[in-house]
């Protein structure tokens, strides 16, 4: 643990670029050097060590005066130590990919990851920005995570695809090839005609379309908001539209394998629903590609995965996978529900990482509807168990009360009570634990990328045969996407989609794009600066100006301080004024670079 | 001089220095700056190494070490604990071959405690006949417990006069049920019983024949053998017969000993069960209230031996009381339950018990009732209460019992 808060540490500290960075620690060793080169020790009198060492103190004060002012000047001007913002900063893409020599899978063990997180509390704890963001504040992609959605609008079309690149065929009978281990839905493995190998997971027989749905619902929105997911299909099939292959093995609870017979065909289906029509509905999982290696932590990181230097816990995308499991209710969100897999790619080899089942989301818990406590509360918590306990019940959790409609095939999704800062996952998650209202912002204005067609498209991919029941859930979502909205666009400064229109910055507020009824901002206010980029040091210009519109103009002395090669630097500090919401007088900080005659926004800080 | 010399050199070069060495470095990018964290990072590579608890926790995940344990070797289970209250905890195995693909239903068991408490039963069903509506048992039953308490016979039996006996007794019985519904069942039970009591082994107390005389008891020189046959009427639709938040269950057992070895201890008996739970805050809070009753009657010049007698006390009667406590030919047991669930994996319970033994079938009334309050613990799963722990107090004293079950 001691070895993954110092990575964090170190950085955090490479993040803010005011300590030694590595190659700071370089130079320091070329003055040590420096002092033998110059011979000073040979110079020495070489008496006993005592009369040595004062001999060395009194000799070199002026020598070593020299050298601190001398090193004070090297840093102060030192090219690529100390910089802000780098030559290719904003960087949208981070490269990931470099080749990882012998990976070996490491699992994560379920009752342990309960255990450590509940009671252990591992990771990072501190309250320090995200590491993996660019300059902006944004996620690069990486083998994490694409942005999709919430970088460019999706069409219909192709948030309705999602990952899915084309399902079973069903022009051959399937071969079942094994049953289903892990995870709790009954289920088996097939192939189709075209030697593809799914795994196929039911509806519990208490709720129909169910399960199904929200694996595939989920699987869409997980993957246009940028996760790496598995394919998954909803098919429909007859008993006789399945064969046993004569390999087929069927594998107990305690992992012993014998042949696969006819009869744990019907016990499997036997567990599931079947329609009217004498059909069974499944969710056909694509196996993913790339050798599998376990899970990941939500905390550090691999140590046999070079490209895995940021720390998980400050990992935006997976802090701000709290926001959408809020929205979603993926309260499963915890190690053992995601997945690396070794890809090979133009002679590389590299970990990807994927989020993994989602049967337990929005109403369904997999097997029956989901808990009322799923969402607001740990499995165990202290503070209402004792509550509970010492007060003889007297004192009751207020999720206890909430009502849920009675439509089977969604299980039990509420809007109304739904509280987004309050949501949990079924046990604590680190990287959640470490949300800021930053990576919240940036979570939220992607759930907000959702318009309300585009999720009622989604929905629709659950082909849910009840009507109320598919508009129900569309209606909740669109519900809970709003509150995250509200809750998250607030709680700092949120103008955003910064731009340069010839001497004007020009900007929009998300909270007032994004959520219907809020009013624009009163006013405006902003403290320009010149910024030296090396110094990291900024320099007012003039006093503060007030603007009523989104628009501030640049002042043209902005871009008068020294350049580091790839341009001048400009500072912004603006807050939002509004009646309606003090948070927004948060101050946030635009920098901007130019160079020539192109002036860009290069980064974007939210307090 | 020197010093002075060189110091004003080293100042002047650093004047001149950082002009040249920002000209000479260009600027390391954000992606060259990460890719050196990589490539220092990939100079010590190595594979994830848990700690020795989460090691040893993949260790039981990954070799299956709870299912195996559950699912047995070649169908040897343990068996671990199940005798009588007082009998140390018992160890034992239970032989459960899968046969017929599960059709059939065959079990065999063995324990033994510290006490020499011996328990060995076998068990032969067919619990799927016509859909599951048939059900047809064969099952036997030996058991040997040395210590049974004996405090002697009514309501007002006294603690001092604990003594303990050695029960012995031989079971055979043929059951067949019908399942009118997944609710209803009937059924019938013919069976021979054969009992054998003697000298308690617990040294702390005297031996039940060195207190009661056989002219009080006169089973006590003599044990007799039934034959039996029960009849069955239950109603049982709680949600989770193992831990149940709602529903109830109504059970109707009619029985008649036949002394088929002395033909003085024949006698008949009427146990009825009533078990409510009023679930509310969706099943978060449950009032839970049973009643059992137990009728006997002998014709004239027929008795019935005290180890054959229903008996109020202990851990699933009055909590409050020793087990065995009081024995009669009747009995009346109330219990009230307030549970409230603490977290998901546990319900608190507070609980309150009554009840009384009595010759007489006209004194099985609510007058003159024991009673005790206590509170419980009962570390459960959705299905089933794993652990439950009572304490109780009444007028006896504080008693506490560890048990694998629910109250009722």
């Amino acid at each position: 643990m001691n070895r993954r808060t110092e990575a964090a540490k170190s950085w955090e500290r490479t993040w803010q670029d005011d300590a030694v960075s590595p190659d700071e620690t370089s130079s320091g060793k070329k003055i040590v050097s420096a002092e033998s080169i110059l011979g000073l020790e040979r110079a020495l009198p070489d008496s006993d060590a005592g009369t040595r060492r004062q001999t060395t103190l009194r000799l070199s004060v002026p020598l070593w005066f020299a050298f601190w002012v001398a090193a004070t000047l090297f840093f102060s001007s030192s090219s690529a130590s100390a910089q802000k913002f780098r030559p290719d900063d904003p960087i949208s893409k981070d490269e990931d990919s470099l080749n990882v020599p012998d990976p070996k899978s490491a699992g994560v063990a379920d009752y342990y990851d309960f255990l450590e997180n509940t009671f252990f509390g591992p990771g990072d704890k501190r309250h320090i920005r995200a590491l993996n963001v660019n300059t902006l504040g944004e996620v690069p992609d990486s083998n994490w995570f694409t942005n999709r959605h919430g970088r460019k609008e999706m069409t219909i079309e192709q948030l309705v695809q999602g990952p899915d690149r084309g399902g079973p065929s069903q022009e051959k009978k399937w071969q079942v090839i094994r049953n289903k281990l892990g995870g709790i839905t009954p289920g088996f493995r097939i192939v189709d005609g075209t030697g593809t190998t799914y795994q196929l997971k039911f509806d519990p027989l208490s709720n129909p379309e169910m399960a199904t749905s929200a694996e595939v619902i989920c699987t869409k929105f997980f993957y246009a908001i940028g996760y790496f997911v598995a394919e998954d299909y909803l098919v429909s099939f007859a008993r006789d539209d399945i064969e046993l292959s004569p390999k087929a093995q069927f594998v107990d609870l305690t992992g012993k394998r014998r042949p696969m017979t006819a009869k744990d065909v019907d016990e499997i289906l036997s567990r599931a629903f079947k329609g009217k029509d004498g059909r069974y509905r499944a969710v056909a999982s694509k196996f993913i590609e790339g050798t599998p290696m376990g899970e990941y932590r939500y905390y550090g990181t691999r140590p046999d995965d070079p490209n895995d230097i940021f720390p998980h816990e400050h990992r935006r995308e997976l802090r701000g996978l709290r926001v959408f499991s809020a929205w979603l209710n993926h309260d499963d969100s915890r190690s053992v529900n995601t997945f690396d897999t070794l890809v090979k790619q133009d002679g590389n080899q590299f970990i990807r990482h994927y989020l993994f089942d989602f049967g337990s989301t929005l109403g369904s818990a997999s097997l029956f509807a989901q808990k009322p406590r799923a969402g607001n509360e740990y499995l165990w918590e202290p503070g209402p168990t004792f509550k509970s306990l010492f007060s003889l019940g007297l004192w009751v959790r207020p999720w206890i009360r909430v009502d849920y409609p009675n439509y089977p095939s969604i299980g039990n999704f509420e809007a109304d009570f739904f509280q987004p800062e309050k949501w949990k996952p079924e046990y604590p998650n680190p990287a959640f634990n470490n949300l800021t209202n930053e990576d919240a912002f940036w979570a939220a204005k992607v759930v907000m990328a959702f318009s309300d067609d585009q999720v009622r498209a989604i929905v629709k991919t659950g082909r849910l045969s009840d009507s109320g029941a598919e508009a129900y859930l569309t209606e909740t979502l669109i519900k809970r996407r709003d509150k995250v909205g509200r809750f998250w666009l607030n709680q700092l400064n949120p103008l955003d989609q910064f731009g340069v229109d010839g001497n004007a910055l020009l900007f929009d507020n998300a909270a007032v794009r994004l959520l219907k009824g809020v009013p624009a901002a009163d006013s405006y206010q902003a403290q320009w600066h010149r910024f030296d980029n090396y110094k990291q040091t900024q320099e007012p210009i003039g006093g503060k100006i007030t603007a009523k519109e989104r628009r501030l103009d640049i002042p043209s002395a902005a871009f008068e301080g020294p350049s580091d090669g790839a341009g001048h630097y400009a500072l912004a500090e603006i807050t939002t004024q509004s009646s309606h919401y003090p948070s927004w007088a948060r101050p946030l900080r635009v920098y901007l670079r130019k160079n020539g005659t192109n002036v860009s926004v290069v980064g974007i800080e939210r307090e | 001089m020197l010093h002075a010399l060189i110091a004003f050199l080293v100042l002047l070069a650093a004047t001149i220095f950082p002009s040249t060495a920002g000209a000479q470095d260009a600027p390391l990018t954000r992606q060259q700056e990460w890719l050196r964290q990589r490539e220092a990072k990939s100079k010590s590579l190595k594979p994830y190494k848990p700690g020795s608890l989460e090691a040893g926790t993949l260790y039981v995940q990954k070799e299956k070490l709870l299912e195996r344990f559950a699912e047995g070797w070649k169908g040897i289970h343990p068996k671990l604990g199940g005798l009588s209250t007082g009998s140390g905890f018992a160890g034992g195995i239970r032989y459960a071959p899968r046969i017929a693909d599960g059709q059939l239903d065959f079990q065999t068991s063995g324990a033994i405690s510290p006490k020499v408490y011996q328990f060995y039963d076998l068990k032969l069903g067919a619990p799927k006949l016509l859909g599951g509506k048939l059900v047809t048992e064969f099952y036997s039953r030996y058991r040997s417990y040395p210590q049974e308490d004996f405090f002697g016979l009514g309501p007002s039996s006294r603690t001092q006069d604990r003594t303990n006996y050695a029960l012995e007794d031989s079971l055979f019985d043929i059951s067949l049920g019908w399942n009118w519904t997944r609710w209803f069942r009937t059924g019938v039970t013919a069976g021979h019983l054969k009992t054998n009591i003697g000298r308690g082994t617990d040294n702390r107390f005297p031996t039940t024949e060195s207190v009661f005389s056989p002219a009080a008891l006169s089973e006590l020189a003599q044990q007799p053998s039934y034959n039996h046959l029960d009849a069955l009427l239950r109603v049982d639709y709680r949600d989770e017969p193992l831990n149940p938040h709602s529903g109830g269950k109504y059970q109707l057992l009619y029985s008649y000993y036949d002394d088929q070895k002395l033909g003085r201890y024949s006698f008949r008996r009427l146990d009825a069960e009533v078990q409510q739970h009023f679930p509310f805050l969706r099943k978060k809070r449950v009032i839970s209230f049973r009643a059992l009753a137990s009728l006997s009657d002998t014709n004239p010049g027929q008795s019935i031996p005290f180890y054959m007698m229903q008996e109020v006390g202990g851990a699933d009667s009055l909590r409050g009381y020793r087990e065995f406590r009081f024995r009669d030919r009747n009995l009346l047991v109330m219990n009230l339950e307030y549970l409230w669930e603490a977290f998901s994996g546990l319900d608190m319970a507070i609980f309150g018990d009554a009840g009384k033994v009595a010759s007489r079938r006209r004194d099985i009334n609510l007058k003159d009732l024991e009673s005790d309050v206590g509170v419980g613990f009962r570390f459960n799963s959705i299905k089933s209460v794993f652990l439950r722990v009572d304490i109780g107090f009444s007028q006896e004293g504080t008693r506490f019992f560890f048990k694998f079950g629910p109250a009722f």
